[in-house]
């Protein structure tokens, strides 16, 4: 501060301006490098201003969130022709007019100072950057005549025209390898609902239900559609407050919500369902004849003992667990990733579904989507078996060619895959995307994309709620990088090479995307115009559509369970935990989720591993020791955070750190659980077991401050808001003063 | 170089300041419009009652004009040619306040002259004097006041302004 110095006292006194005379303000007179600024900023005028347009007062444009795949629509306010926030849009059904901290951090991608302006391209070994032209030049002359099936797309999830504009792509050539990959995804209970319920992905209606049984749905943070079923778990609080109840190895956003949070040995919950169905078949006399004979056989064999030996839980809270259900009905039982990320997945969603044609809940909480009317529209849900299926066909030669979209999996792939030497045999990779990461690092040719605000798109998110929308994606602002080009116009090119005829008079993706929404079925259109029709749906964000839901059927397979047997050289289970935020790690490089401390142990910045206080002690670690967690698939350090919501029998550790290779913001930062992932899959479905990896915790000796929001994690006894009585208050506080 | 203006029911902020000379790629002259002509301030930074900036005016506004008036003068035809590229021209910012405050011209006008009786509109430019000076006798404009804490404080505090520290910093 030389030359412009404020002394102590002159601050002091401009800290008292309120009733200060003139002379205290002389701290404030004092000429700043700020103040001073003349001449070094250029402001430019409009050429012709947009009649709409004031400089200073935001704009609101509508369109739709990209950050998972629920499809949240947005509006963003938008000022000189620059996005400065989104909110939720109001008119979504999905969300309400929500939005949640990955949404609010979108911009943080849009305006990332790693975003990748240019294409870059594999010369002597090392990527460097050229331009657009040349590098397509360079992916037209390798992929062109590549026969079909040797080249393939591994992607996320995607829906709506894209994907439409991406099969077709895909006939041109005649192939049929599209691989759509997520981590997180709700695979096995959806390959459970198409076969007990005969559709992947009904509604499920929380409004409706009076109690929730979730076994680790963490729908409150990253379960499916987690904006949506927040404003339903709020509705469903409010008034004849329901009841729900969580069942989970590691305490999620949702498991701390709950009224009743139960830990669970790891992949038993399916145990722990049939024992709640025994005790609601024997106890409480719920008629069983909705279930096939085999079915109550295998109920018939858990009780409640049996099923306190196999899961952990106690025998009353068995019981008690299923009085609620009882109780309070129709009710709603759900499972996520910590149920059936197992070898047994499919058996232990099985059976918690059993619990909904048991309890009555099928056609009452648990309702038909009717699917979205247009097909070709629908969102491609991801799978992990996607990635080893990719892997497996990349292993043995069959691709030249492969481009990867929306997808990080040499972050992500468990380290027994080797997916980075299989992905070493394809000769020519494409990689499409806004950042460089470690898949990107492999790549041949990177195209960088256009960010989600500068692109036109549609999306039809997987979970459909009571109002079916399609989203609208439509620019925000103008693109930041003149080399980068969105999704669809990547799409659209490549196929303008395979089929001119079809696609030669687009003169672009949005030509495209206009045309094609104007042949959507009449009654998607309420007999609008063309014109009129595109510009409320631009306008709105959102198309509502509407279709008739059958109903559902209620099949009850084969309940046999199995569960794994103890592993002695690897005492415990990890848990991979999904953060609302980090999410698979595809945000670790926006800086506002990685300072935003995780929701249940207030962490940031880095990863950590949650012990039970017992185990904690057994170990003889405290907070911010490192310990070494090693599984038959290799070892991560991480420091304890010693916590109640976990089991005794588990080390929980999230997903999103431990980048190699991801920007200035996530490189270099904590460890990713998903390395050290066994080779398990659940044994139906092919998912990637995440959650049936054993492990081994060691001392390392070493120990620094968690970095960690908040001091303790406990009310020590004292309750949120103090209450009494009126008669209480009346005898001790009231005195003479009460009537 | 204070000016005693004599806005009703307003009294003017008290300090100096002697900017530097910023050169700007046409030295347009205020004296010649707002003076000689005058021609309303907000007439051409016609967002300064709307909003929290003046707005620099439109090259449109501009030519608006000088397609006829003074079309041979040496600087009109430079604008001209900026006009015909398409290109605004960029002017080099004087008048500045840091990115930590909030400041908004539509609400200063509206205190000192729009609810703000016995101020006729026409007499705008003795209003946007108190932050900027005495514009409307400059060529190109510089910077006068010091816009700088003191000098709104001690304003807020003579005019009845607000004095909660959020009004200005959010
Ligand atoms: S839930 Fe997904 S789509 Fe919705 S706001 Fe969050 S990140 Fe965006």
């Amino acid at each position: 501060m030389s030359g412009n110095e404020i002394n102590r006292r002159d601050f002091l006194k401009f800290m008292g301006i309120g009733g200060a005379s003139a002379a205290a303000l002389s701290g404030c007179d004092m000429p700043t490098t700020v103040t001073l600024e003349e001449g070094k900023e250029k402001v430019a005028a409009y050429l012709v201003p947009e009649e709409y347009v004031i400089p200073g007062v935001g704009v609101w444009f509508a369109s739709t969130c990209q950050q998972c795949g629920a499809g949240c629509g947005v509006h963003g306010r938008v000022r000189e022709g620059r996005l400065l926030k989104v909110e939720g849009n109001p008119d979504s059904a999905i969300n309400w007019g929500g939005l949640c901290q990955m949404g609010q951090a979108g911009l943080q991608g849009h305006y990332n100072p790693d975003r990748l302006s240019k294409p870059l391209v594999r010369k002597n070994g090392s990527l460097v950057e050229v331009s657009w032209n040349e590098a397509w030049a360079l992916v037209e002359e390798k992929t062109s005549a590549v026969k079909g099936d040797r080249a393939a797309w591994l992607t996320g999830s995607v829906s709506g025209h894209q994907a439409a504009l991406l099969s077709k792509l895909q006939d041109s050539v005649g192939s049929k390898n599209h691989f759509v990959y997520e981590v997180i995804n709700n695979r096995v209970a959806e390959a459970v609902n198409e076969a007990m319920l005969g559709e992947a992905v009904p509604r499920y209606r929380f409004d409706k239900a009076k109690a929730i049984l979730s076994f680790g749905a963490d729908f409150l943070g990253t379960w499916v559609s987690p904006v949506h079923f927040t404003y339903e778990y709020a509705g469903f609080r409010s008034g004849d407050r329901g009841v729900l109840i969580t069942v989970e190895p590691k305490m999620t956003l949702t498991g701390a919500n709950s009224d009743l949070w139960v830990a669970i040995r790891p992949g038993t919950e399916g145990v722990l369902a049939l024992g709640i169905a025994n005790v609601l078949l024997t106890k409480h006399q719920v008629d069983g004849s909705r279930l096939p004979a085999a079915a109550r056989d295998a109920i018939a064999q858990y009780t409640p003992d049996k099923v306190t030996e196999i899961t952990g839980v106690a025998g009353d809270t068995v019981v008690k667990i299923a009085t609620y259900l009882k109780q309070r009905s129709p009710s709603l039982v759900l499972s996520g990733a910590s149920a059936h990320d197992h070898a047994n997945g499919y058996q232990s969603a099985a059976a918690i579904m059993m619990l909904n044609v048991l309890l009555g809940n099928v056609g009452q909480t648990i309702e038909s989507s009717g699917g979205f009317p247009v097909k070709e529209l629908t969102a491609k849900r991801g799978s992990s078996k996607a990635l080893a299926d990719f892997a497996a066909l990349a292993d043995q030669g069959a691709l030249d060619v492969a481009f990867i979209y929306g997808a990080n999996p040499v972050f992500t792939a468990p380290a027994h895959m080797k997916f980075a030497d299989k992905l070493a045999k394809v000769h020519f990779k494409v990689a499409l995307t806004l950042f460089a990461d470690e898949t990107t690092a492999m790549a041949d040719v990177v195209l960088p994309l256009a960010s989600p605000y500068e692109s036109w798109g549609t999306m039809v998110a997987a979970y459909q709620p009571q109002e079916m929308t399609l989203g609208m994606q439509q620019p925000l602002m103008q693109p930041l990088y003149a080399e980068t080009r969105s999704f669809g116009d990547v799409l659209l090119a490549l196929l303008k090479k395979r089929n001119a005829a079809d696609y030669q008079r687009y003169d672009d993706y949005y030509a495209y995307l206009r045309n094609a929404m104007t042949q959507l079925p009449a009654g998607l259109r309420q007999g609008k115009s063309d014109a009129e029709f595109w510009d409320t749906t631009v306008q709105k964000g959102l198309l509502k559509v509407s279709t008739t839901a059958p109903a559902l059927k209620a099949n009850v397979p084969d309940l046999t369970q199995k569960t794994a047997a103890a592993a002695s050289d690897f005492p415990f289970h990890l848990v991979p935990s999904a953060r609302l935020g980090l999410w698979d790690g595809r945000h670790a490089n926006l800086p506002w989720l990685q300072e935003a401390p995780d929701q249940v142990s207030k962490v940031y910045w880095d990863s950590w591993a949650e012990l039970h206080p017992k185990t904690a002690a057994q170990l003889g670690v405290k907070e911010g020791d490192f310990i070494r967690i090693e599984s038959d698939q290799g070892a991560i350090e991480a420091q304890v955070y010693v916590f109640k919501g976990v089991h005794p029998e588990v080390v929980a550790v999230p997903m999103g750190q431990g980048h190699e290779n991801y920007g200035r913001y996530a490189s270099k930062r904590g460890v990713n659980p998903l390395k050290i992932v066994s080779a398990v899959t659940d044994e139906k479905t092919g998912e990637i077991a995440t959650h049936a990896t054993r492990v081994k915790i060691t001392k390392t000796g070493k120990s620094s401050q968690l970095p960690r929001l908040g001091g303790s994690d406990r009310q020590a006894g004292r309750r949120l808001v103090g209450t009494v009585t009126a008669d209480v208050f009346r005898k001790t506080e009231g005195g003479s003063n009460v009537a | 170089m204070d000016v005693q203006a004599e806005v009703p029911n307003a009294v003017p902020p008290v300090g100096e300041h002697k900017g530097d000379k910023v050169p700007q790629p046409i030295e347009f002259p205020h004296d010649i419009h707002a003076d000689k002509n005058g021609i309303n301030c907000m007439y051409c930074h016609t967002y300064a009652r709307r909003s929290k900036v003046a707005g620099i005016p439109p090259t449109s506004k501009c030519m608006g004009c000088h397609t006829v008036i003074a079309t041979d003068k040496p600087r009109i035809k430079q604008l001209t040619e900026y006009w015909e590229k398409h290109e605004p021209p960029q002017w080099n910012k004087v008048h500045d306040v840091p990115d930590f405050v909030h400041f908004t011209h539509e609400k200063h006008l509206r205190r000192f002259i729009f609810d703000n009786e016995g101020m006729d509109v026409s007499r705008a430019s003795e209003v946007c004097a108190f932050c900027h000076g005495d514009i409307k006798k400059m060529t190109v404009a510089n910077k006068v006041k010091p816009l700088n804490m003191g000098f709104c404080v001690r304003c807020h505090e003579k005019n009845g302004g607000p004095s909660d520290c959020w009004k200005c910093h959010k």
